[in-house]
């Protein structure tokens, strides 16, 4: 139904390949081999992650003509540093297995709606013949079914590829247009970088989401993490990406017994932070600055903020707070705590549209209780207005008939029967199963089956035993005959509306304990 | 666009010719023997159903599903064919209910053997259901008039289910034809009209019905649910249909494909078989869910499917596992009920990216210690929202009911602190009834005067020197002294009341109550301990210059402190410290004995504010400058009666007759 905003895990497919020994010649700077170049970009990436992204898992992927997992998902950003450092060279590129691989550990790890980022970095040479990322291109459409091409991943995914070639050389090869037929695999999820790739592609996939939480007039600089990805309804009539906004505003306060588990679309940490905290762009923070950092995030944690008052709150009242994200699209916040009973605030987002849950109703017609004539939630909270009940009823919530299998009719039937045995103290009970069978009955045309039951309650009359109540015998012959009647199809008696009434009889007022209960 | 899709319109298309009142040949036992049955009974005869039944139950059926799934927006039309056709409801959503539709096909009544088999044909139906296929539905038109110029993207798709006996191949032949061209026919007229659309695309099920052939009704379902069964502790099941999308996650993982099977393509297994679990859950835990899809039991009045249904609709829920490839189980679905509807909840059950986060308080503000959490729990109650019913014409009005939900938090927040060692006045039982009224959008003459008791109950205070509780948090020693204390609660109290004085004339009145009882400056304190009458003389003199109201109000104050003296009394030793153990302890527990202690320079500044000072030199220092208004001068509360004169000649209300005037 919807495109879903992610949390985004980064698998990072690193080239290891003997080209990627190659020197590389950049304008007035000495030689430096590719894999010296996408060594030194990884690590920015990893440090700009690890200042700004601490919660994100990363695993890395070495490849030539096998692959191997170096560092299963992390958030240690040491032990891939260290990893990197220490990666060996060794034979060809041959992609496509690697894919394979990638695609599996995502999977083993985060299921199938988990979004991925994926960074491939290589060095352009893609291989040659069998195993080059040309030959699986070529022979993507004969595949077996067991032997599909890795793309699309089963799970959403960004493909990034840094490219550690110059302009010039790809211009010479048929590089680049393998591997924008690669991104367009993945659904066009995704971009090409070249040398100058790392800083664009922290620019790109890892700014960090900052946003205001408001209450009223009270409020807090907040990181929202995962970063809330832009989602797209399919069932709009002009279908837009939408974006939550930074400026996120609540609404109001619900029990979480009312909102009771809602579908989301994903699920964010809100971590408050300190205003004016020059966060370094590219995290290359020295010893010094990091001590900085610390002290400054110690006068962070002395000051109030809001978050943490509202955490508190929501944890002990077990509410949550409704937020609104965007124009008809909204949210909530509630504290989670996790096993180890640290909690914290999270975010939820619904599903864009103006009635995201049922039983909520229109978010827009929701409002202060201090409106209401009387409190909805009653004086000593004992009642609630949610959740809201539909204009109608379900079928499993009414009495309903179904006949399609014998059972049910047979069901319907002994029922009848049952209580016409106990007349007269089941006289309501038995005209109202009564006249529900002769309902479905006209209703399905199934005229030969009033007949039917007409004769098996004329038999129920002769079959009374000697100490059966007078009214029995009386009731039971005219419940027949009503149903002989209807069964003609006469307007007068087949009329659906109508409904057999018990007849009146000397005896009848002794059915009373029986009508009281109804 | 899928907003409007195949599914959105269903014309039912049913044979009513003579033929359908054959029978279907299949007996059903309705005289079952039960156990104390007399001997010797011999069972009726089985009824059979004539094949009119078979096709309305089974039409029924697929509409009490779709209802039950898809309550909104999937619409169904009826149509009868016998010598002509018959509508039986329409698409508005009103006209969506097995009910409505039993009762119209109850008047319809069974096909008549009699009639002449010449002059029925389901061709009358079929034409019916394409005319009908190009009216336009609530919704279409709701779409097309919101988006005015775009209205051309509305799509106009739909299906029609025809339950008939095709006699042959060719005959089928016929029927796909005959719809086509009359599709094609009925788009030219659509063309020149508002309220019907031409057909993009439409779905013919054509449905065979036969003697001898139950299992082509019964098998008939909607296509987009599968099915899924929920294997209770007392081995049996319940079938239960809802949409795919459900098992999403089951499908992807390849869970749903035993190993070796190769093709995905050959269509899915479209039943999935999830355990009861045993672990209970209640309402009150916030489950991670990534959907919520209505569901209807298969079997729909079956004793295993009413328990489980009527066990949901009381309010409990139940969490369903899954079993993976692995042979491991995962608890995967929640089935609970919300309103009466019953909904099966996808649960998400793969590791989560967010394991493991830093606690709340290890960020910013984790370290401070004293909140006020109850306080703002207790504003939540108050914020909490509710249900109000759409009326037509309430945007204009601005009284939306969730813009009036954030300015309420607007107004509940203008002052706030957010911790107990910030605020003195929130954590003073005494100042609980001025806090919950002054928020409020407009106060009730009751409310100011509660407002002001809550204030004179504080001057009482002072003049009693009751401590206050006042934070020692970041001070040396005792902590500021008594004069100062109330000169900081003053202050605070100011502060809130003063955020809210532009809400009304009342708001300010309540305002103008706290301005004139604050504590006096040190120096009045003294006078104050000599006798009240002088006092009050003097500042009489002080005042001189002021404008008369806040003469008035004071003098008003003055009137009902004396009237509230005695319930005063009452209240003084109600002062209690409200919120948490963190509160600081009440300050100088032994009776200050140094009160003639000299005030330093900078304290004698007061308990006036700085802002009220400079208002009230610039007053004094302008009123000498132009003699009063005479209106001002006469005014009550700044409003002066026009006309006066008027009133005193003809000794009536000008305002109530006004044109007699002239």
């Amino acid at each position: 139904l919807v495109s879903r905003p992610p949390a985004m895990p980064t698998v990072v497919l690193m080239d290891v390949s003997l080209s990627m020994t190659r020197p590389v010649q950049l304008d007035g700077t000495e030689e430096f081999q590719r894999k010296n170049l996408a060594v030194h970009g990884l690590t920015m990436l990893f440090e700009h992650m690890a200042t700004n992204y601490r919660l994100e898992f990363t695993a890395l992927v070495a490849f030539s003509s096998l692959w191997e997992l170096m560092v299963p998902f992390t958030r240690d950003y040491n032990t891939l540093q260290e990893a990197l450092n220490n990666l060996e060279d060794y034979d060809k590129t041959c992609l496509e297995p690697a894919l394979q691989g990638v695609s599996n550990i995502v999977q083993q790890e985060w299921g199938s709606t988990c979004p991925c980022q994926v960074v491939l970095v290589t060095d352009g040479s893609l291989g040659i013949g069998r195993g080059s990322l040309r030959h699986s291109l070529s022979t993507i459409k004969h595949r077996s079914e067991d032997k599909k091409f890795p793309l699309p991943f089963p799970f959403p995914a960004k493909l990034y590829i840094m490219c550690i070639a110059n302009a010039e050389e790809l211009q010479n090869s048929d590089t680049l247009d393998n591997l924008e037929q690669l991104l367009s695999l993945n659904g066009g999820e995704g971009q090409i970088f070249t040398v100058e790739g790392p800083l664009k592609l922290i620019d790109q996939a890892y700014t960090p989401f900052h946003a205001v939480l408001r209450c009223g007039n009270l409020s807090s600089d907040v990181q929202v993490f995962p970063r809330p990805e832009p989602v797209i309804m399919d069932e709009e009539v002009d279908p837009a990406p939408r974006t939550i906004l930074t400026d996120l505003e609540i609404v109001g306060f619900i029990e979480i017994g009312d909102i009771s588990s809602p579908p989301v679309l994903s699920r964010h940490l809100v971590l408050p932070i300190a205003v004016n905290k020059d966060v370094d762009e590219m995290g290359t923070g020295t010893t010094d600055e990091t001590e900085e950092e610390n002290s400054a995030n110690q006068m962070a944690g002395k000051s109030p903020n809001f978050c943490v008052l509202l955490h508190g709150s929501l944890k002990v009242e077990g509410m949550v707070a409704l937020v609104q994200l965007g124009p008809e699209w909204y949210g909530m916040l509630y504290s989670q705590a996790d096993s180890k009973k640290k909690s914290n605030l999270m975010m939820s987002l619904f599903e864009p549209g103006p009635e995201p849950l049922p039983w909520l109703g229109k978010v827009s017609q929701l409002g202060p209780t201090s409106d209401a004539k009387e409190n909805p939630y009653g004086e000593d909270d004992s009642k609630s207005p949610f959740p809201l009940q539909p204009k109608s009823k379900r079928s499993y919530a009414q009495n309903v008939t179904v006949w399609i299998k014998p059972s049910g009719l047979q069901t319907d039937v002994q029922k009848i029967l049952r209580n016409a045995r106990k007349l007269p103290e089941k006289t309501q009970t038995f005209y109202k199963e009564l006249n529900r069978l002769r309902k479905a009955a006209l209703a399905f045309g199934f005229w030969d089956l009033l007949k039917g039951v007409a004769d098996l309650l004329e038999r129920e009359c002769t079959l009374l035993p000697d100490t059966a109540h007078p009214d029995a015998a009386f009731q039971l012959s005219h419940a027949a005959q009503q149903l002989k009647l209807a069964s003609t199809g006469d307007s007068q008696y087949a009329a659906f509306d109508h409904n057999i009434t018990p007849m009146l009889t000397d005896f009848s007022g002794s059915g009373s304990s029986d009508r009281d209960r109804m | 666009m899928k907003m409007f899709s195949i599914s959105h319109k269903t014309a039912f298309v049913v044979d009513h010719c003579p033929y359908m009142a054959e029978s279907c040949r299949q007996q059903v036992e309705f005289d079952m023997l039960t156990k104390n049955r007399p001997q010797g009974v011999i069972p009726l005869a089985p009824v059979s159903k004539s094949l009119w039944t078979c096709a309305v139950e089974c039409s029924m059926e697929y509409c009490r599903i779709l209802y039950d799934i898809y309550p909104t927006r999937k619409l169904v039309n009826f149509i009868v064919s016998d010598s002509e056709f018959h509508i039986l409801n329409s698409w508005n959503q009103a006209d969506q209910s097995t009910q409505e539709l039993m009762a119209a096909l109850a008047a319809v009544g069974p096909p008549n053997p009699h009639e002449d088999p010449e002059c029925c044909s389901i061709l009358h139906g079929l034409m019916a259901a394409v005319e009908s296929l190009c009216k336009i539905t609530e919704y279409q038109h709701e779409a097309r008039t919101t988006l005015m110029d775009k209205a051309d993207r509305v799509s106009n798709r739909g299906r029609i289910i025809c339950i008939t006996n095709a006699k042959s191949d060719t005959h089928v032949r016929m029927l796909e034809d005959y719809v086509q061209e009359t599709i094609q026919e009925q788009n030219k007229l659509a063309i020149s009209s508002d309220r019907l659309m031409q057909i993009q695309q439409c779905e013919l099920v054509l449905i065979h019905t036969y003697p001898f052939g139950e299992e082509t009704l019964v098998s008939d379902r909607p296509k987009k649910e599968e099915e899924q069964h929920a294997n209770t502790s007392a081995n049996y099941d319940v079938e239960l249909l809802h949409h795919r999308d459900a098992h999403m996650e089951f499908i992807k993982s390849g869970d749903l494909h035993p190993a070796g099977s190769t093709s995905r393509d050959s269509g899915l297994k479209e039943t999935v078989t999830l355990k009861w679990c045993t672990p209970r859950t209640n309402s009150v835990e916030l489950h991670f869910c990534t959907g919520a899809y209505r569901i209807s039991p298969v079997d729909v009045n079956s004793r295993p499917s009413s328990c489980l249904t009527n066990f949901l609709l009381n309010g409990r829920s139940v969490l369903l596992e899954q079993p993976r490839k692995s042979g491991s189980k995962v608890i995967s679905h929640m089935l609970s009920s919300h309103g009466g509807e019953i909904f099966l909840h996808v649960l998400n059950c793969t590791r989560s990216t967010l394991e493991d986060p830093p606690s709340i308080s290890e960020g910013c503000g984790g370290r401070v210690t004293d909140y006020r959490i109850t306080d703002f729990g207790e504003f939540m109650r108050e914020n909490r929202l509710t249900p109000f019913p759409d009326v037509q014409g309430s945007e204009v009005a601005g009284k939306v009911p969730l813009e009036r939900a954030k300015r309420q938090l607007e107004r509940h927040t203008r002052y706030w602190p957010m911790i107990i060692s910030q605020t003195t006045i929130f954590n003073m039982q005494a100042v609980v009834p001025l806090a919950s009224l002054i928020v409020k959008e407009s106060l009730t003459e009751e409310d100011v005067l509660t407002c002001q008791k809550t204030i004179y109950n504080l001057v009482d205070m002072e003049r009693k020197n009751d401590p206050l509780p006042i934070s020692t948090v970041g001070t040396r020693g005792k902590g500021p002294k008594r004069d100062e204390q109330y000169r900081i609660m003053w202050n605070e109290l100011e502060t809130l009341v003063r955020t809210h004085m532009g809400s009304s004339e009342r708001h300010q009145r309540v305002l103008d109550c706290v301005l004139a009882c604050r504590s006096k400056p040190p120096e009045e304190e003294d006078r104050k301990k000599r006798g009240r009458k002088r006092e009050d003389r003097e500042d009489k003199g002080e005042k001189n210059g002021k404008d008369s109201e806040s003469e008035r109000s004071w003098q008003e104050s003055e009137r009902l402190k004396a009237a509230l003296e005695r319930d005063r009394e009452e209240l003084a030793e109600a002062e209690v410290i409200k919120d948490s153990p963190d509160s600081p302890e009440p300050l100088n527990k032994k009776p200050r004995l140094e009160v003639e202690d000299v005030q330093p320079a900078e304290k004698a500044k007061g308990p006036v504010s700085l802002l009220t000072m400079w208002t009230n030199r610039i007053n004094t220092a302008n009123s000498r400058k132009h003699q009063e208004f005479a209106g001002r001068v006469n005014s009550v509360n700044n409003k002066a009666e026009l006309y006066q004169h008027l009133k005193d000649e003809n000794g009536m209300d000008p305002h109530e007759n006004g044109k007699a005037m002239r």
